[in-house]
């Protein structure tokens, strides 16, 4: 018998929550503003957080909340604080990475379930062992695991295991990566006091996508290769859908903040209706993916459309220079002294 | 007599390390941890890593196991089998990148103190303490702390910190090498492909790839800081020099060694000849990586020349 699979579908905003659910999400993660892997332009106040959780509840959906940046130690206190509201609200989980943040949560409210996040890069089985230890009772499988790796977790550890069916594949691995941050960081508080990270996907959301950068390879001076590739690519997954519930995934995730409304609600109807279409067939019956390969082409056309103007502009905003107001709130002991600009590299410009 | 602070670099092979003077050094990380087809990756061959022990202990040195930063299920085996030979070959201790890994050694080999390493995400005084829970003793934290975050989990943490002082700041791992695509074209195969020096570039913007890991362009540079370091409390300190020459790694790790020394003596100054050395192993200058709260390939302090890319490098020394 084929188990029940969870459809878990984002929102960036109010409007998004109700896409999603009206078009069959079984839950749905939402971001505090400042506190989870998005831009804070895809992330909620806490109030819109409150309206979000009525809305899924309304629908018959949960509704998770995403807390999981990397965040200061100085910040597990007022997380706490805000994590209470939103479990009064009757918040469904919280999905999270840092470690010492997870126990706290864990210790606080023992009855709320945490996932363990992307940005976790839970990697082997011990991995798995070490969160579950900490309180965790699902992990999001990294993107770059293999079918075997995952039938492996599953057979010999009872964790639920959520995979991304809709989401980017890096270069890096996920929560492993500051290469954004390294080439632009903006340090500034928003009006809740709360430091945006501004370029580190890790500690505040906004990646600027440098990989995607149209880089040169040198080797000293020598010009190797004019244009390198390193491989970021947003990825549906469609063959491997029946195969994961077959194995018992517990959770079926697409990412997508970002993207406008109407998108993200057609991904969440696709894949609820992939979903009930092979949980339904008869048992035994070959599944035919021909008509859902076409259709999800329509999609992942217009994704790739969105993604690439997103992608350009965040290559721009990254050559910006950082602002002063966000120097302003940055550490003070930056002694000595003058501010240099950085070094242009000896290497030629491609 | 216990030594004031302990200054260390990194190693992958036994070629690298035969190669290397250690003399500025009191510790060495043995092992490749972005690659496991890295030429003869002391993670991959047990007879290696015992005589690579072997060779640092020689020198009244503390030889110390490095993990992979990325450790996947099929991993897990060979990592065992280092661990057993790190324990019975007499390493000093064992840096974990993977949480698995730190259970690992936690429940199987209990001897071997735990090293956090930078790619374990380290984030928070409360993370630093569920780590010593499972038994580390030492953490580097992620590399995008800034200072003052460092010195609260250190202070709060329950655990010293090691920091990384000098050398190419590591960016993120991946388990996809894009230069083995160029095997044919160059005529260079792996494992020596890694090793050709590489820089991703574009409009000033710079990184050094080894193939599977991804580091900064510019060399982190905290020579006109360390007073700072040091007022903190800091004692551990290392010369990221893994993709580096021995060269490199004796060069800077000589004015590392006499600095550290001024400056735990309460009296600093930068000498020049300092500045020249490190700035002939710099091919694109010099940064800070994330110590002051900004963006990592920024430098702060009193010589706006240390910023300054070395235009010229050839023949560079030792490669």
């Amino acid at each position: 018998m084929t188990m029940t699979v969870e459809l878990l579908a984002p929102a960036g905003s109010i409007e998004m929550v109700g896409a999603v659910v009206d078009n069959g999400a079984n839950a749905v993660y939402v971001g505090p503003r400042g506190w989870s892997r998005r831009r804070d332009t895809y992330e909620l106040d806490d109030e819109t957080v409150h309206g979000a959780i009525d809305r899924c509840h309304a629908g018959g959906a949960k509704c998770r909340v995403a807390i999981n940046t990397n965040m200061q130690s100085s910040e597990i206190a007022p997380m706490l604080a805000k994590l209470e509201r939103f479990v009064a609200w009757g918040v469904d989980g919280v999905i999270m990475t840092d470690v010492g943040a997870i126990a706290a949560v864990h210790r606080r409210f023992p009855d709320l379930t945490i996932h363990a996040s992307i940005g976790a890069n839970i990697l082997n089985d011990e991995d798995v062992r070490f969160y579950q230890a900490l309180g965790v009772s699902q992990v999001v499988a990294d993107t770059k695991l293999k079918l075997g790796e995952l039938a492996s977790r599953h057979a010999r550890i009872e964790a639920g295991i959520e995979i991304l069916i809709h989401a980017n594949k890096c270069y890096t691995y996920l929560g492993k990566c500051w290469m954004s941050p390294y080439h632009r960081l903006e340090r500034g508080r928003d009006a809740a006091g709360k430091d945006l990270f501004k370029g580190s996907p890790n500690r505040g959301g906004l990646d600027y996508r440098v990989c995607l950068e149209a880089w040169a390879l040198y080797s000293g001076d020598q010009l190797r290769e004019p244009r390198v590739e390193l491989k970021n690519d947003a990825f549906f997954l469609l063959d491997d859908i029946p195969k994961l519930i077959d194995l018992g995934v517990r959770c079926l995730k697409i990412q997508g903040r970002e993207y406008r409304v109407a998108l993200v609600g057609r991904i969440t109807r696709f894949y609820r209706d992939l979903i009930d279409a092979y949980t339904a067939r008869p048992q035994g019956r070959a599944f035919d993916l021909t008509s859902w390969r076409k259709r999800l082409a329509e999609i992942e056309a217009a994704r790739d459309t969105a993604r690439g103007e997103g992608t350009r502009l965040l290559l721009l905003e990254a050559r910006q220079p950082v602002r002063s107001e966000g120097a302003s709130t940055a550490p003070s002991d930056t002694s000595p002294t003058d501010r240099v600009a950085p070094a242009k590299p000896a290497l030629g410009a491609a | 007599m216990t030594p004031a602070f302990e200054l260390n670099t990194s190693i992958s092979n036994l070629r690298d390390l035969r190669a290397s003077d250690l003399g500025p050094y009191d510790a060495v990380y043995l092992g490749n941890i972005f690659c496991r087809v890295y030429e003869d990756n002391l993670l991959e061959r047990p007879a290696d890593l015992a005589e690579g022990v072997r060779i640092v202990a020689d020198q009244g040195k503390r030889a110390y196991l490095a993990t992979y930063a990325a450790p996947r299920n099929d991993f897990l085996p060979r990592l065992r089998k280092a661990l057993e030979v790190a324990v019975t070959a007499g390493a000093a201790a064992v840096e974990v990148h993977n949480l698995g890994i730190l259970k690992i050694v936690r429940d199987e080999f209990p001897s071997l103190p735990a090293h956090i390493g930078g790619f374990a995400n380290v984030y928070t005084d409360a993370g630093a303490l569920v780590l010593k829970d499972f038994g580390a003793v030492r953490i580097t934290p992620n590399y995008e702390l800034d200072l003052q975050e460092i010195d609260q989990i250190a202070r709060d943490g329950g655990m010293p910190m090691e920091l990384l002082v000098h050398g190419k700041m590591p960016l993120g791992i991946s388990d996809y090498c894009f230069l083995l695509d160029y095997e044919a074209a160059w005529g260079i195969e792996c494992p020596a492909l890694c090793q050709q020096d590489l820089f991703l570039t574009k409009d000033g913007w710079a990184m050094k790839s080894v193939g599977k890991g991804v580091l900064s362009g510019k060399d982190v540079c905290m020579l006109e800081h360390l007073p700072r370091l040091v007022a903190a409390g800091h004692r551990n300190f290392r010369i990221e020099a893994v993709s580096e020459s021995p060269a490199y790694r004796h060069d800077v790790g000589s004015v590392y060694r006499q600095a550290l020394t001024r400056a735990l003596s309460g009296e600093y100054d930068v000498e020049p000849g300092w500045w020249d050395l490190v700035q002939r192993h710099s091919r694109l200058g010099l940064c800070n990586g994330f110590y002051f709260g900004q963006s990592g390939m920024d430098y702060r302090g009193v010589r706006p020349e240390a910023a300054a890319a070395i235009l010229q490098i050839a023949p560079r020394e030792g490669r």
